[in-house]
Protein backbone atom coordinates (compact mmCIF):
# COMPACT_ATOMS: atom_id res chain seq x y z
CA UNK A 1 0.00 0.00 0.00
CA UNK A 2 1.13 3.49 -0.71
CA UNK A 3 1.14 6.56 1.50
CA UNK A 4 -2.47 7.43 0.92
CA UNK A 5 -3.61 4.18 2.45
CA UNK A 6 -3.53 5.56 5.96
CA UNK A 7 -5.91 8.34 5.04
CA UNK A 8 -8.21 6.21 3.01
CA UNK A 9 -8.44 3.71 5.80
CA UNK A 10 -10.02 6.25 8.12
CA UNK A 11 -13.50 6.47 6.58
CA UNK A 12 -14.81 3.08 7.54
CA UNK A 13 -13.37 3.25 11.03
CA UNK A 14 -16.04 5.76 11.95
CA UNK A 15 -15.59 9.13 13.57
CA UNK A 16 -14.12 11.44 11.00
CA UNK A 17 -15.34 9.13 8.28
CA UNK A 18 -17.41 11.35 6.04
CA UNK A 19 -15.09 14.33 6.37
CA UNK A 20 -11.99 12.37 5.42
CA UNK A 21 -13.71 10.87 2.45
CA UNK A 22 -14.93 14.26 1.30
CA UNK A 23 -11.45 15.74 1.63
CA UNK A 24 -10.04 12.98 -0.51
CA UNK A 25 -12.56 13.55 -3.23
CA UNK A 26 -11.91 17.27 -3.22
CA UNK A 27 -8.24 16.67 -3.82
CA UNK A 28 -9.31 14.60 -6.77
CA UNK A 29 -7.74 11.44 -5.38
CA UNK A 30 -9.42 8.23 -6.26
CA UNK A 31 -9.04 4.99 -4.47
CA UNK A 32 -7.12 3.10 -7.05
CA UNK A 33 -8.47 -0.31 -6.17
CA UNK A 34 -11.87 -1.28 -4.90
CA UNK A 35 -10.54 -4.58 -3.63
CA UNK A 36 -6.99 -5.58 -3.00
CA UNK A 37 -6.25 -9.07 -1.71
CA UNK A 38 -2.68 -9.74 -0.68
CA UNK A 39 -1.31 -13.22 -0.02
CA UNK A 40 -4.57 -14.47 1.46
CA UNK A 41 -4.45 -17.81 3.23
CA UNK A 42 -7.42 -19.54 4.77
CA UNK A 43 -7.35 -22.77 6.70
CA UNK A 44 -10.21 -24.78 8.15
CA UNK A 45 -8.36 -26.76 10.78
CA UNK A 46 -5.47 -28.36 8.89
CA UNK A 47 -7.22 -28.03 5.54
CA UNK A 48 -5.78 -25.10 3.62
CA UNK A 49 -8.51 -23.85 1.32
CA UNK A 50 -6.85 -20.64 0.09
CA UNK A 51 -3.12 -20.86 -0.50
CA UNK A 52 -1.91 -17.34 -1.06
CA UNK A 53 -4.41 -15.50 -3.23
CA UNK A 54 -3.46 -12.13 -4.72
CA UNK A 55 -6.11 -10.06 -6.42
CA UNK A 56 -6.77 -6.48 -7.43
CA UNK A 57 -10.07 -5.16 -8.64
CA UNK A 58 -10.55 -1.63 -9.93
CA UNK A 59 -13.74 0.35 -9.44
CA UNK A 60 -16.43 -0.58 -11.99
CA UNK A 61 -14.58 -3.70 -12.98
CA UNK A 62 -16.46 -6.98 -13.40
CA UNK A 63 -14.29 -9.88 -12.36
CA UNK A 64 -15.50 -13.38 -13.10
CA UNK A 65 -14.19 -16.22 -10.95
CA UNK A 66 -14.39 -19.79 -12.18
CA UNK A 67 -12.96 -23.07 -11.03
CA UNK A 68 -13.89 -26.60 -10.07
CA UNK A 69 -15.93 -27.42 -6.99
CA UNK A 70 -13.94 -27.06 -3.80
CA UNK A 71 -11.35 -24.76 -5.32
CA UNK A 72 -12.10 -22.06 -2.76
CA UNK A 73 -14.22 -19.60 -4.76
CA UNK A 74 -16.92 -19.24 -2.15
CA UNK A 75 -14.37 -19.04 0.61
CA UNK A 76 -12.62 -16.19 -1.21
CA UNK A 77 -15.84 -14.20 -1.50
CA UNK A 78 -16.77 -14.94 2.09
CA UNK A 79 -13.39 -13.67 3.25
CA UNK A 80 -13.88 -10.48 1.25
CA UNK A 81 -16.93 -9.49 3.24
CA UNK A 82 -15.70 -10.89 6.51
CA UNK A 83 -18.02 -13.89 6.80
CA UNK A 84 -14.81 -15.91 7.18
CA UNK A 85 -11.68 -14.69 8.93
CA UNK A 86 -8.51 -14.81 6.90
CA UNK A 87 -5.87 -17.04 8.46
CA UNK A 88 -3.17 -14.72 7.14
CA UNK A 89 -2.74 -12.04 4.51
CA UNK A 90 -4.60 -8.81 3.94
CA UNK A 91 -7.83 -7.75 2.29
CA UNK A 92 -8.31 -4.08 1.52
CA UNK A 93 -11.76 -2.81 0.65
CA UNK A 94 -11.52 0.77 -0.61
CA UNK A 95 -8.22 0.99 1.20
CA UNK A 96 -9.48 -0.38 4.52
CA UNK A 97 -7.74 -3.53 5.73
CA UNK A 98 -10.66 -5.66 6.91
CA UNK A 99 -8.33 -8.25 8.40
CA UNK A 100 -7.44 -5.62 10.99
CA UNK A 101 -9.62 -6.54 13.95
CA UNK A 102 -10.05 -2.88 14.92
CA UNK A 103 -12.00 -2.23 11.75
CA UNK A 104 -15.75 -2.04 12.23
CA UNK A 105 -16.76 -4.94 10.02
CA UNK A 106 -20.41 -3.93 10.05
CA UNK A 107 -19.49 -0.60 8.45
CA UNK A 108 -17.43 -2.38 5.80
CA UNK A 109 -20.23 -4.81 5.03
CA UNK A 110 -22.61 -2.00 4.25
CA UNK A 111 -20.30 -1.22 1.35
CA UNK A 112 -20.00 -4.84 0.22
CA UNK A 113 -23.13 -6.64 -0.87
CA UNK A 114 -23.19 -10.41 -1.30
CA UNK A 115 -25.75 -12.58 -3.04
CA UNK A 116 -25.80 -16.29 -2.28
CA UNK A 117 -26.62 -19.35 -4.32
CA UNK A 118 -29.44 -20.18 -1.90
CA UNK A 119 -31.01 -16.67 -1.93
CA UNK A 120 -31.34 -16.56 1.86
CA UNK A 121 -34.27 -14.20 1.80
CA UNK A 122 -35.89 -13.66 5.18
CA UNK A 123 -38.94 -15.93 4.90
CA UNK A 124 -40.95 -14.15 7.59
CA UNK A 125 -40.86 -10.83 5.72
CA UNK A 126 -42.41 -9.71 2.45
CA UNK A 127 -40.16 -8.83 -0.48
CA UNK A 128 -40.50 -5.16 0.39
CA UNK A 129 -39.71 -5.69 4.08
CA UNK A 130 -36.72 -7.81 3.10
CA UNK A 131 -35.36 -4.86 1.18
CA UNK A 132 -36.04 -2.15 3.76
CA UNK A 133 -34.96 -4.06 6.87
CA UNK A 134 -31.27 -3.20 6.75
CA UNK A 135 -31.62 0.44 5.64
CA UNK A 136 -34.07 1.07 8.48
CA UNK A 137 -32.32 -0.89 11.21
CA UNK A 138 -28.71 -0.29 10.27
CA UNK A 139 -28.76 3.06 8.51
CA UNK A 140 -31.65 4.34 10.64
CA UNK A 141 -33.23 5.50 7.44
CA UNK A 142 -36.69 7.00 7.69
CA UNK A 143 -39.25 4.23 7.01
CA UNK A 144 -41.15 6.10 4.29
CA UNK A 145 -37.96 7.05 2.50
CA UNK A 146 -36.65 3.49 2.74
CA UNK A 147 -39.89 2.14 1.35
CA UNK A 148 -39.85 4.49 -1.59
CA UNK A 149 -36.29 3.53 -2.38
CA UNK A 150 -37.07 -0.16 -1.96
CA UNK A 151 -39.94 0.10 -4.42
CA UNK A 152 -37.60 1.73 -6.93
CA UNK A 153 -35.13 -1.10 -6.47
CA UNK A 154 -37.83 -3.72 -6.88
CA UNK A 155 -38.88 -1.90 -10.02
CA UNK A 156 -35.33 -2.09 -11.24
CA UNK A 157 -35.25 -5.87 -10.80
CA UNK A 158 -38.70 -6.10 -12.36
CA UNK A 159 -40.62 -7.06 -9.23
CA UNK A 160 -42.50 -3.99 -8.12
CA UNK A 161 -45.76 -5.90 -8.36
CA UNK A 162 -44.43 -8.57 -6.00
CA UNK A 163 -43.51 -6.11 -3.25
CA UNK A 164 -45.99 -7.58 -0.80
CA UNK A 165 -45.41 -11.23 -1.59
CA UNK A 166 -43.64 -13.51 0.85
CA UNK A 167 -40.54 -15.37 -0.40
CA UNK A 168 -42.36 -18.70 -0.28
CA UNK A 169 -44.71 -17.39 -2.95
CA UNK A 170 -41.95 -16.30 -5.33
CA UNK A 171 -40.11 -18.39 -7.89
CA UNK A 172 -36.40 -18.98 -7.44
CA UNK A 173 -35.55 -16.38 -10.03
CA UNK A 174 -37.80 -13.83 -8.37
CA UNK A 175 -36.36 -14.59 -4.95
CA UNK A 176 -32.87 -14.12 -6.26
CA UNK A 177 -33.79 -10.77 -7.81
CA UNK A 178 -35.26 -9.65 -4.49
CA UNK A 179 -32.02 -10.72 -2.84
CA UNK A 180 -30.09 -8.54 -5.27
CA UNK A 181 -32.41 -5.60 -4.57
CA UNK A 182 -31.95 -6.19 -0.85
CA UNK A 183 -28.18 -5.90 -1.21
CA UNK A 184 -28.46 -2.82 -3.40
CA UNK A 185 -30.61 -1.11 -0.80
CA UNK A 186 -27.49 -0.49 1.28
CA UNK A 187 -25.86 1.38 -1.63
CA UNK A 188 -22.86 -0.94 -1.83
CA UNK A 189 -19.76 0.01 -3.78
CA UNK A 190 -18.97 -3.63 -4.43
CA UNK A 191 -21.19 -6.62 -5.11
CA UNK A 192 -20.20 -10.26 -4.66
CA UNK A 193 -22.17 -12.96 -6.45
CA UNK A 194 -21.65 -16.60 -5.46
CA UNK A 195 -23.12 -18.92 -8.11
CA UNK A 196 -26.37 -17.03 -7.88
CA UNK A 197 -27.98 -18.92 -10.78
CA UNK A 198 -26.83 -22.43 -9.89
CA UNK A 199 -29.91 -23.28 -7.85
CA UNK A 200 -32.31 -22.00 -10.49
CA UNK A 201 -34.31 -23.84 -13.11
CA UNK A 202 -32.76 -23.17 -16.52
CA UNK A 203 -35.61 -20.97 -17.71
CA UNK A 204 -35.16 -18.65 -14.70
CA UNK A 205 -31.44 -18.08 -15.13
CA UNK A 206 -31.76 -15.39 -17.76
CA UNK A 207 -33.90 -13.01 -15.71
CA UNK A 208 -31.29 -12.98 -12.97
CA UNK A 209 -28.36 -12.61 -15.36
CA UNK A 210 -30.15 -9.71 -17.04
CA UNK A 211 -30.37 -7.89 -13.73
CA UNK A 212 -26.67 -8.49 -13.19
CA UNK A 213 -25.79 -7.26 -16.67
CA UNK A 214 -27.79 -4.12 -16.06
CA UNK A 215 -25.94 -3.64 -12.80
CA UNK A 216 -22.57 -4.11 -14.50
CA UNK A 217 -23.50 -1.54 -17.15
CA UNK A 218 -24.38 0.96 -14.43
CA UNK A 219 -20.78 0.82 -13.27
CA UNK A 220 -21.02 -1.46 -10.24
CA UNK A 221 -17.84 -3.22 -9.23
CA UNK A 222 -18.63 -6.92 -9.24
CA UNK A 223 -16.95 -10.18 -8.29
CA UNK A 224 -18.94 -12.97 -9.88
CA UNK A 225 -18.43 -16.67 -9.23
CA UNK A 226 -20.31 -18.43 -11.99
CA UNK A 227 -20.41 -21.28 -14.46
CA UNK A 228 -22.25 -19.12 -17.00
CA UNK A 229 -19.59 -18.68 -19.63
CA UNK A 230 -21.90 -16.64 -21.85
CA UNK A 231 -22.24 -14.11 -19.07
CA UNK A 232 -18.50 -14.16 -18.42
CA UNK A 233 -17.75 -13.47 -22.06
CA UNK A 234 -20.32 -10.72 -22.44
CA UNK A 235 -19.96 -8.85 -19.15
CA UNK A 236 -16.68 -9.92 -17.60
CA UNK A 237 -13.77 -7.50 -17.92
CA UNK A 238 -11.43 -10.07 -16.53
CA UNK A 239 -11.58 -13.71 -15.52
CA UNK A 240 -9.61 -15.69 -12.99
CA UNK A 241 -9.45 -19.44 -12.93
CA UNK A 242 -8.96 -20.95 -9.49
CA UNK A 243 -7.95 -24.45 -8.59
CA UNK A 244 -7.04 -25.92 -5.19
CA UNK A 245 -6.96 -22.57 -3.46
CA UNK A 246 -4.79 -20.78 -5.99
CA UNK A 247 -5.34 -18.47 -8.91
CA UNK A 248 -4.04 -20.48 -11.82
CA UNK A 249 -4.89 -18.18 -14.70
CA UNK A 250 -5.99 -14.64 -15.12
CA UNK A 251 -6.94 -12.61 -18.17
CA UNK A 252 -9.61 -11.59 -20.65
CA UNK A 253 -12.45 -14.14 -20.43
CA UNK A 254 -12.61 -15.14 -24.09
CA UNK A 255 -8.88 -15.65 -24.30
CA UNK A 256 -8.83 -17.87 -21.27
CA UNK A 257 -11.58 -20.17 -22.31
CA UNK A 258 -10.62 -20.38 -25.93
CA UNK A 259 -6.96 -20.76 -25.19
CA UNK A 260 -6.21 -21.87 -21.62
CA UNK A 261 -2.50 -22.20 -20.99
CA UNK A 262 -2.39 -24.46 -17.95
CA UNK A 263 -3.44 -28.11 -18.21
CA UNK A 264 -5.79 -27.70 -15.25
CA UNK A 265 -7.67 -24.85 -16.88
CA UNK A 266 -7.73 -26.65 -20.22
CA UNK A 267 -9.23 -29.69 -18.56
CA UNK A 268 -11.84 -27.61 -16.72
CA UNK A 269 -12.96 -25.55 -19.70
CA UNK A 270 -13.11 -28.51 -22.04
CA UNK A 271 -15.53 -30.10 -19.56
CA UNK A 272 -17.84 -27.19 -18.94
CA UNK A 273 -17.83 -25.78 -22.46
CA UNK A 274 -18.76 -29.15 -23.90
CA UNK A 275 -21.79 -29.00 -21.62
CA UNK A 276 -23.14 -25.87 -23.27
CA UNK B 1 -60.34 -44.33 2.77
CA UNK B 2 -57.05 -46.21 2.88
CA UNK B 3 -56.09 -49.31 4.84
CA UNK B 4 -54.54 -47.37 7.73
CA UNK B 5 -57.71 -45.42 8.36
CA UNK B 6 -59.88 -48.53 8.25
CA UNK B 7 -57.69 -50.16 10.93
CA UNK B 8 -57.87 -47.02 13.00
CA UNK B 9 -61.65 -47.30 12.94
CA UNK B 10 -61.57 -50.94 13.96
CA UNK B 11 -59.31 -50.16 16.93
CA UNK B 12 -61.49 -47.27 17.88
CA UNK B 13 -64.62 -49.42 18.01
CA UNK B 14 -62.88 -52.21 19.95
CA UNK B 15 -61.41 -49.66 22.36
CA UNK B 16 -64.81 -48.10 22.98
CA UNK B 17 -66.41 -51.48 23.71
CA UNK B 18 -63.63 -52.30 26.14
CA UNK B 19 -63.97 -48.97 27.92
CA UNK B 20 -67.75 -49.37 28.21
CA UNK B 21 -67.30 -52.83 29.74
CA UNK B 22 -64.81 -51.49 32.23
CA UNK B 23 -67.09 -48.67 33.31
CA UNK B 24 -70.01 -51.08 33.77
CA UNK B 25 -67.81 -53.32 35.91
CA UNK B 26 -66.65 -50.43 38.09
CA UNK B 27 -70.18 -49.13 38.62
CA UNK B 28 -71.35 -52.54 39.75
CA UNK B 29 -68.28 -52.95 41.94
CA UNK B 30 -68.62 -49.59 43.72
CA UNK B 31 -72.34 -49.74 44.27
CA UNK B 32 -72.63 -53.39 45.29
CA UNK B 33 -69.63 -54.00 47.55
CA UNK B 34 -68.49 -52.51 50.84
CA UNK B 35 -64.96 -51.61 49.62
CA UNK B 36 -66.48 -49.71 46.73
CA UNK B 37 -68.71 -47.71 49.01
CA UNK B 38 -65.78 -46.73 51.20
CA UNK B 39 -63.89 -45.59 48.17
CA UNK B 40 -66.69 -43.32 47.03
CA UNK B 41 -67.13 -41.94 50.50
CA UNK B 42 -63.45 -41.11 50.77
CA UNK B 43 -62.89 -39.64 47.32
CA UNK B 44 -66.25 -38.27 46.31
CA UNK B 45 -67.87 -37.27 49.54
CA UNK B 46 -70.57 -34.79 48.55
CA UNK B 47 -70.63 -32.98 51.86
CA UNK B 48 -66.88 -32.46 52.04
CA UNK B 49 -66.84 -31.48 48.42
CA UNK B 50 -69.36 -28.70 48.93
CA UNK B 51 -67.51 -27.40 51.97
CA UNK B 52 -63.97 -27.51 50.59
CA UNK B 53 -64.33 -26.81 46.87
CA UNK B 54 -64.87 -23.03 47.18
CA UNK B 55 -61.85 -22.70 49.46
CA UNK B 56 -59.60 -24.76 47.18
CA UNK B 57 -60.88 -23.01 44.09
CA UNK B 58 -59.86 -19.66 45.55
CA UNK B 59 -56.25 -20.90 45.49
CA UNK B 60 -56.46 -21.20 41.73
CA UNK B 61 -55.87 -17.50 41.18
CA UNK B 62 -52.61 -17.72 43.15
CA UNK B 63 -51.59 -20.83 41.23
CA UNK B 64 -52.18 -19.07 37.94
CA UNK B 65 -50.46 -15.88 39.09
CA UNK B 66 -47.41 -17.85 40.22
CA UNK B 67 -47.20 -19.60 36.87
CA UNK B 68 -47.75 -16.49 34.75
CA UNK B 69 -45.40 -14.21 36.67
CA UNK B 70 -42.72 -16.91 36.70
CA UNK B 71 -43.16 -17.57 33.00
CA UNK B 72 -42.38 -13.93 32.17
CA UNK B 73 -39.07 -14.14 34.03
CA UNK B 74 -38.37 -17.63 32.72
CA UNK B 75 -38.70 -16.51 29.10
CA UNK B 76 -36.34 -13.58 29.65
CA UNK B 77 -33.75 -15.50 31.65
CA UNK B 78 -34.05 -18.58 29.45
CA UNK B 79 -33.39 -16.55 26.31
CA UNK B 80 -30.36 -14.88 27.89
CA UNK B 81 -28.94 -18.25 28.94
CA UNK B 82 -29.60 -19.64 25.45
CA UNK B 83 -27.69 -16.72 23.93
CA UNK B 84 -24.80 -17.40 26.31
CA UNK B 85 -24.95 -21.08 25.41
CA UNK B 86 -24.40 -20.34 21.70
CA UNK B 87 -22.07 -17.39 22.23
CA UNK B 88 -18.71 -17.22 20.53
CA UNK B 89 -17.16 -16.58 23.94
CA UNK B 90 -16.05 -19.83 25.51
CA UNK B 91 -16.47 -18.56 29.07
CA UNK B 92 -20.10 -17.76 28.51
CA UNK B 93 -20.73 -21.10 26.84
CA UNK B 94 -19.11 -23.02 29.68
CA UNK B 95 -20.99 -21.07 32.34
CA UNK B 96 -24.28 -21.66 30.54
CA UNK B 97 -23.65 -25.39 30.22
CA UNK B 98 -22.77 -25.66 33.91
CA UNK B 99 -25.90 -23.77 34.90
CA UNK B 100 -28.17 -25.82 32.67
CA UNK B 101 -26.74 -29.16 33.75
CA UNK B 102 -26.60 -28.44 37.47
CA UNK B 103 -30.12 -27.10 37.61
CA UNK B 104 -31.57 -29.88 35.52
CA UNK B 105 -29.78 -32.45 37.64
CA UNK B 106 -31.53 -31.35 40.83
CA UNK B 107 -35.10 -31.84 42.09
CA UNK B 108 -37.22 -28.71 41.82
CA UNK B 109 -38.47 -29.28 45.35
CA UNK B 110 -34.92 -29.05 46.63
CA UNK B 111 -34.34 -25.82 44.72
CA UNK B 112 -37.46 -24.32 46.26
CA UNK B 113 -36.30 -25.26 49.76
CA UNK B 114 -32.83 -23.90 49.09
CA UNK B 115 -34.09 -20.56 47.83
CA UNK B 116 -36.60 -20.09 50.62
CA UNK B 117 -34.88 -21.56 53.68
CA UNK B 118 -31.34 -21.13 52.44
CA UNK B 119 -31.74 -17.40 52.01
CA UNK B 120 -33.63 -17.19 55.30
CA UNK B 121 -30.64 -18.69 57.09
CA UNK B 122 -28.45 -16.09 55.41
CA UNK B 123 -30.71 -13.42 56.83
CA UNK B 124 -32.76 -12.60 53.74
CA UNK B 125 -36.34 -13.26 54.63
CA UNK B 126 -38.00 -13.54 51.26
CA UNK B 127 -41.70 -13.19 50.77
CA UNK B 128 -42.90 -16.73 49.87
CA UNK B 129 -44.37 -15.47 46.59
CA UNK B 130 -41.05 -13.90 45.58
CA UNK B 131 -39.14 -17.00 46.68
CA UNK B 132 -41.55 -19.21 44.76
CA UNK B 133 -41.23 -17.19 41.58
CA UNK B 134 -37.46 -17.08 41.96
CA UNK B 135 -37.16 -20.84 42.44
CA UNK B 136 -39.42 -21.64 39.49
CA UNK B 137 -37.53 -19.16 37.32
CA UNK B 138 -34.15 -20.58 38.25
CA UNK B 139 -35.31 -24.09 37.43
CA UNK B 140 -37.44 -23.61 34.35
CA UNK B 141 -35.05 -21.11 32.74
CA UNK B 142 -32.56 -23.97 32.40
CA UNK B 143 -35.07 -26.12 30.51
CA UNK B 144 -36.41 -23.31 28.36
CA UNK B 145 -32.88 -22.17 27.51
CA UNK B 146 -32.37 -25.51 25.81
CA UNK B 147 -35.61 -25.09 23.91
CA UNK B 148 -34.59 -21.61 22.76
CA UNK B 149 -31.18 -22.91 21.74
CA UNK B 150 -32.68 -25.70 19.66
CA UNK B 151 -35.07 -23.21 18.09
CA UNK B 152 -32.29 -20.80 17.17
CA UNK B 153 -30.09 -23.57 15.84
CA UNK B 154 -32.92 -24.84 13.67
CA UNK B 155 -32.75 -21.63 11.64
CA UNK B 156 -30.38 -22.09 8.73
CA UNK B 157 -27.11 -20.25 9.26
CA UNK B 158 -27.54 -18.59 5.88
CA UNK B 159 -30.14 -16.35 7.55
CA UNK B 160 -27.65 -15.00 10.05
CA UNK B 161 -25.06 -14.60 7.30
CA UNK B 162 -27.43 -12.76 5.00
CA UNK B 163 -28.35 -10.39 7.82
CA UNK B 164 -24.74 -9.82 8.84
CA UNK B 165 -23.69 -9.27 5.24
CA UNK B 166 -26.11 -6.35 5.12
CA UNK B 167 -24.22 -4.70 7.93
CA UNK B 168 -26.43 -5.75 10.83
CA UNK B 169 -24.73 -6.48 14.13
CA UNK B 170 -25.04 -9.91 15.73
CA UNK B 171 -27.76 -8.87 18.15
CA UNK B 172 -29.64 -6.93 15.48
CA UNK B 173 -29.58 -9.97 13.21
CA UNK B 174 -30.78 -12.17 16.09
CA UNK B 175 -33.57 -9.80 16.96
CA UNK B 176 -34.90 -9.02 13.48
CA UNK B 177 -34.08 -12.14 11.49
CA UNK B 178 -33.32 -15.25 13.54
CA UNK B 179 -35.57 -14.96 16.59
CA UNK B 180 -38.79 -14.09 14.72
CA UNK B 181 -38.33 -17.32 12.76
CA UNK B 182 -37.25 -19.37 15.76
CA UNK B 183 -40.36 -18.33 17.70
CA UNK B 184 -42.56 -20.51 15.47
CA UNK B 185 -40.50 -23.54 16.34
CA UNK B 186 -40.39 -22.93 20.06
CA UNK B 187 -44.03 -22.06 20.72
CA UNK B 188 -45.24 -25.69 21.02
CA UNK B 189 -42.47 -26.91 23.37
CA UNK B 190 -42.64 -23.69 25.42
CA UNK B 191 -46.38 -24.12 25.84
CA UNK B 192 -45.82 -27.62 27.12
CA UNK B 193 -43.29 -26.26 29.58
CA UNK B 194 -45.85 -23.73 30.73
CA UNK B 195 -48.33 -26.49 31.48
CA UNK B 196 -45.67 -28.37 33.42
CA UNK B 197 -44.84 -25.16 35.28
CA UNK B 198 -48.45 -24.62 36.20
CA UNK B 199 -48.59 -28.08 37.74
CA UNK B 200 -45.27 -27.67 39.48
CA UNK B 201 -46.51 -24.64 41.39
CA UNK B 202 -48.06 -27.31 43.62
CA UNK B 203 -44.60 -27.84 45.08
CA UNK B 204 -44.72 -24.31 46.45
CA UNK B 205 -47.19 -25.55 49.04
CA UNK B 206 -44.12 -26.47 51.09
CA UNK B 207 -43.31 -22.80 51.58
CA UNK B 208 -46.81 -22.00 52.81
CA UNK B 209 -48.19 -20.43 49.67
CA UNK B 210 -51.95 -20.86 49.80
CA UNK B 211 -52.29 -22.14 46.28
CA UNK B 212 -54.54 -24.97 45.21
CA UNK B 213 -52.60 -27.93 46.58
CA UNK B 214 -51.83 -26.24 49.88
CA UNK B 215 -55.47 -25.41 50.43
CA UNK B 216 -56.51 -28.92 49.48
CA UNK B 217 -54.17 -30.52 52.02
CA UNK B 218 -55.42 -28.10 54.68
CA UNK B 219 -59.00 -29.18 54.01
CA UNK B 220 -57.96 -32.81 53.99
CA UNK B 221 -56.59 -32.36 57.50
CA UNK B 222 -59.70 -30.60 58.61
CA UNK B 223 -62.29 -33.12 57.33
CA UNK B 224 -60.15 -36.29 57.54
CA UNK B 225 -61.20 -37.02 53.97
CA UNK B 226 -59.46 -37.25 50.59
CA UNK B 227 -62.20 -35.46 48.66
CA UNK B 228 -60.41 -32.04 48.82
CA UNK B 229 -57.57 -33.57 46.81
CA UNK B 230 -60.08 -34.44 44.13
CA UNK B 231 -61.22 -30.82 44.29
CA UNK B 232 -57.61 -29.78 43.64
CA UNK B 233 -57.35 -32.20 40.74
CA UNK B 234 -60.45 -30.66 39.21
CA UNK B 235 -59.00 -27.16 39.66
CA UNK B 236 -55.83 -28.08 37.75
CA UNK B 237 -57.73 -29.89 35.03
CA UNK B 238 -59.98 -26.88 34.43
CA UNK B 239 -56.86 -25.04 33.30
CA UNK B 240 -54.64 -27.75 31.87
CA UNK B 241 -57.10 -29.65 29.70
CA UNK B 242 -58.04 -26.66 27.51
CA UNK B 243 -54.38 -25.59 27.43
CA UNK B 244 -53.28 -28.98 26.16
CA UNK B 245 -55.89 -28.82 23.42
CA UNK B 246 -54.70 -25.34 22.52
CA UNK B 247 -51.10 -26.48 22.28
CA UNK B 248 -52.11 -29.34 20.04
CA UNK B 249 -54.03 -26.97 17.81
CA UNK B 250 -51.16 -24.46 17.69
CA UNK B 251 -48.65 -27.17 16.87
CA UNK B 252 -50.79 -28.35 14.00
CA UNK B 253 -51.34 -24.84 12.71
CA UNK B 254 -47.65 -23.93 12.89
CA UNK B 255 -46.43 -27.05 11.15
CA UNK B 256 -49.16 -26.75 8.51
CA UNK B 257 -48.06 -23.20 7.76
CA UNK B 258 -44.76 -24.40 6.43
N1 LIG C 1 -16.82 -23.90 7.17
C1 LIG C 1 -16.00 -24.80 6.63
N2 LIG C 1 -15.38 -25.71 7.41
C2 LIG C 1 -14.56 -26.63 6.87
N3 LIG C 1 -14.27 -26.73 5.58
C3 LIG C 1 -14.85 -25.86 4.74
C4 LIG C 1 -15.74 -24.85 5.22
N4 LIG C 1 -16.15 -24.13 4.16
C5 LIG C 1 -15.57 -24.65 3.09
N5 LIG C 1 -14.77 -25.68 3.42
C6 LIG C 1 -13.94 -26.47 2.49
O1 LIG C 1 -13.19 -25.58 1.74
C7 LIG C 1 -13.04 -26.06 0.42
C8 LIG C 1 -13.40 -24.95 -0.53
O2 LIG C 1 -14.76 -24.67 -0.38
P1 LIG C 1 -15.49 -23.55 -1.23
O3 LIG C 1 -16.91 -23.60 -0.82
O4 LIG C 1 -14.76 -22.28 -1.08
O5 LIG C 1 -15.31 -24.09 -2.71
P2 LIG C 1 -16.01 -23.59 -4.01
O6 LIG C 1 -14.91 -23.32 -4.97
O7 LIG C 1 -16.94 -22.49 -3.71
O8 LIG C 1 -16.78 -24.87 -4.47
P3 LIG C 1 -18.24 -24.99 -5.13
O9 LIG C 1 -18.07 -24.77 -6.58
O10 LIG C 1 -18.63 -26.41 -4.83
O11 LIG C 1 -19.12 -24.00 -4.47
C9 LIG C 1 -13.91 -27.28 0.29
O12 LIG C 1 -13.06 -28.41 0.34
C10 LIG C 1 -14.78 -27.24 1.50
O13 LIG C 1 -15.05 -28.53 1.96
MG1 LIG D 1 -19.05 -22.29 -3.70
Amino acid sequence: MDGAAGDVRAPLMGGVAEKAEGALRERGMDKEYMVEVIDLHKKFGFHEVLKGVNLRVKPSEVLVIVGPSGSGKSTLLRCINGLEHATSGHIYIEGVDITDHRVNINAVRQKVGIVFQSFNLFPHLTALRNVILAPVKVRKMDAAEAEEKALQLLERVGLRDKAHAYPAHLSGGQQQRVAIARSLAMDPDLMLFDEVTSALDPELVKEVLDVMKDLARSGMTMLVVTHEMGFAREVGDRLIFMDEGEIVEEGVPVEIFTNPRSPRARDFFSKILSHL
Amino acid sequence: MNIDERWKKVFWVLGSLLAAGLVAFLVVFFLRFEAGKTFIDEFFNGNTFRKSMPYVLRGLSLTVRLAVVSEVFILAVGLIIAMARISRLRVLRVLAVIYIDVIRGMPLLLQILIVYYGLAYLGFKLDPFVAGVAALTICYAAYEAEIFRAGIESIHKGQMEAARSLGMGYLQAMRHVVLPQAIRNVIPPLSNEFIALLKDTALLSVIALAEVTRRATEMMGKYYNVTPLVCAAICYLIITLPLMRLVQYLTKRLSAGE
